[in-house]
């Protein structure tokens, strides 16, 4: 049976990797999005995402260059995402060494883009990226642009027309949890994992193992963690033994190996 | 006679290969010239795509004669991943028109069926991480820890060899799978060593070294 992943994911800011709070507030810069790959890779991570944040032309060939260097020294699969809106930048990030690619705020406005990228390029290279936010107690809406526009959508009934459309997998992450390290939002994975059968990547609020373990255990395929990762000592290979250790099925890590 | 091949039939991205070779401290060549193949000390056989488009692309190149020739009768260690171990099948359903299979090169005696695993829960494609159970040992899991057989796999179709002393190991989804095969100089992969982290490049790096 397949194994469930951990995954470092990295916001890119002009090429530079950033961090943030509930995706605005309170940027840290986070060092060198290469040399930090390299760490994670030797960590032994199941794989990484790395999302340019606020893509423009000049980005575009800064991530491009910066998965090529990934590529040559690490072994893995990579989603790479950003202000990806036509069949060209899809070919572009894959052969520059991504093997899936993230589209989130033009699958909402061309929905039909995501099916034609899937039928181009193989359901499995299509992730879809969903960013949700509460509005009120009760609701959560999807927003798009970088948590900067809201669109009047439920990220589940959106994540299940995604699947209709042929995305390979989802990504999905609560914006009110980005960078709080106060826990992945449970609820949601849980409705979500129980509808969806594509694989679901959550992503937001994990800062600790437990919340890991929970996201795991309440369906998620894989956890997307960046904060944890990069500010506390939290490492991928603590992650893993624990997640080992507690009976989850993941990879055995480069440390038990030794 | 030292280099690398990595055999480009024009339908695939052969970056990560030609990477993961190059990590493993040799320098390849990406080609589909008979000469650059005569060279080669061993051979690579990549592939990502679909089945009828890659012999297609292969005979138009004559890589099949090349091949025949330089892993069949000369013996040069050869490794064919993912769709390239399914080209070494006798036919395949992927896309077969009106029903009439696609013809591979047919070294193995095998034929390639679309993955349908017991549990419907299980998608298609197979995608992820899965365990290799080995049937038997094989010079490219040297040093390779049976708990650490974990590759990363992609695909819908896979290979069912009639004789099964040519496979080294199944994965398990919902079905066995067909994760490894080999016979004299010749082995080939399912999942893609060269998205398979420091056990993929072990493997890679075995291949590299091995004279069989």
């Amino acid at each position: 049976m397949l194994k469930k992943r951990l995954i470092p994911k990295f916001l890119l800011r002009d090429g530079r990797l950033v961090k943030y709070v509930r995706f605005f507030e309170n940027e840290r810069a986070a060092g060198n999005p290469v040399t930090t790959a390299k760490v994670y890779n030797d960590y032994g991570v199941d794989e990484l995402i790395v999302l340019d944040i606020v893509p423009s032309a000049a980005s575009r060939g800064r991530v491009v260059d910066i998965i090529e260097r990934m590529s040559e020294e690490i072994f893995m699969p990579f989603t790479v995402g950003g202000g990806v809106k036509t069949l060209d930048d899809v070919n572009m990030l894959l052969r520059a060494g991504a093997d899936k690619v993230s589209v989130n705020s033009e699958a909402v406005r061309r929905p039909e883009f995501l099916r034609e990228a899937a039928r181009t390029f193989g359901d499995q290279c299509m992730t879809v990226s969903i960013d949700y936010k509460k509005i009120n107690p009760n609701h959560a809406s999807v927003f798009i642009d970088g948590g900067r526009e809201h669109v009047a959508l439920d990220p589940i009934e959106w994540a299940q027309r995604c699947e209709d459309l042929h995305c390979g997998e989802v990504l999905l992450g609560s914006i009110d949890r980005d960078g709080t390290m106060s826990g992945y939002d449970f609820d949601m994975i849980h409705k979500a994992a129980s509808v969806l059968s594509v694989p679901l990547i959550v992503s937001g609020g994990c800062g600790s193992l437990q919340h890991a373990i929970d996201a795991l255990e309440a369906g998620a395929s894989a956890v997307a963690i960046s904060s944890m990762f990069l500010f506390t000592d939290h490492s991928p290979i603590k992650l893993r033994s624990h997640l080992l250790s507690r009976g989850l099925d993941v990879r055995a890590s480069s440390s038990s190996r030794n | 006679m030292s280099g690398v091949a990595i055999v480009d039939y024009g339908i695939n991205n052969v970056r990560s290969v030609k990477n993961a070779v190059e990590y493993c401290g040799f320098d390849p060549v990406v080609t589909h010239e008979a000469d650059a193949i005569a060279d080669a000390s061993h051979i690579i056989l990549p592939g990502v795509g679909a089945f009828g488009d890659a012999m297609s692309n292969i005979r138009a190149r004559g890589i099949n004669e090349m091949l025949e020739r330089h892993v069949r009768e000369k013996g040069k260690p050869f490794l064919a991943v993912c769709l390239g171990m399914q080209l070494l099948a006798n036919t395949s359903e992927e896309h077969a028109d009106d029903g009439v299979a696609h013809r591979g090169l047919g070294w193995f005696d095998a034929d390639v069926a679309r993955l349908m695993p017991n549990d419907p829960a299980l998608k298609i494609p197979h995608m992820g991480w899965n365990m290799v159970a080995k049937e038997r040992n094989h010079p490219i899991l040297a040093n390779i820890r049976d708990s650490n057989l974990a590759f990363y796999f992609v695909h819908s179709f896979a290979m069912r060899c009639r004789d099964a002393g040519d496979v080294v190991g199944f994965a398990q989804y919902g079905q066995p799978v067909t994760a490894i095969i080999a016979r004299d100089n010749i082995v080939a992969t399912q999942f893609h060593p060269e998205k398979s982290q420091d056990t993929g490049i072990e493997l890679m790096s075995n291949f590299l070294r091995w004279n069989p």
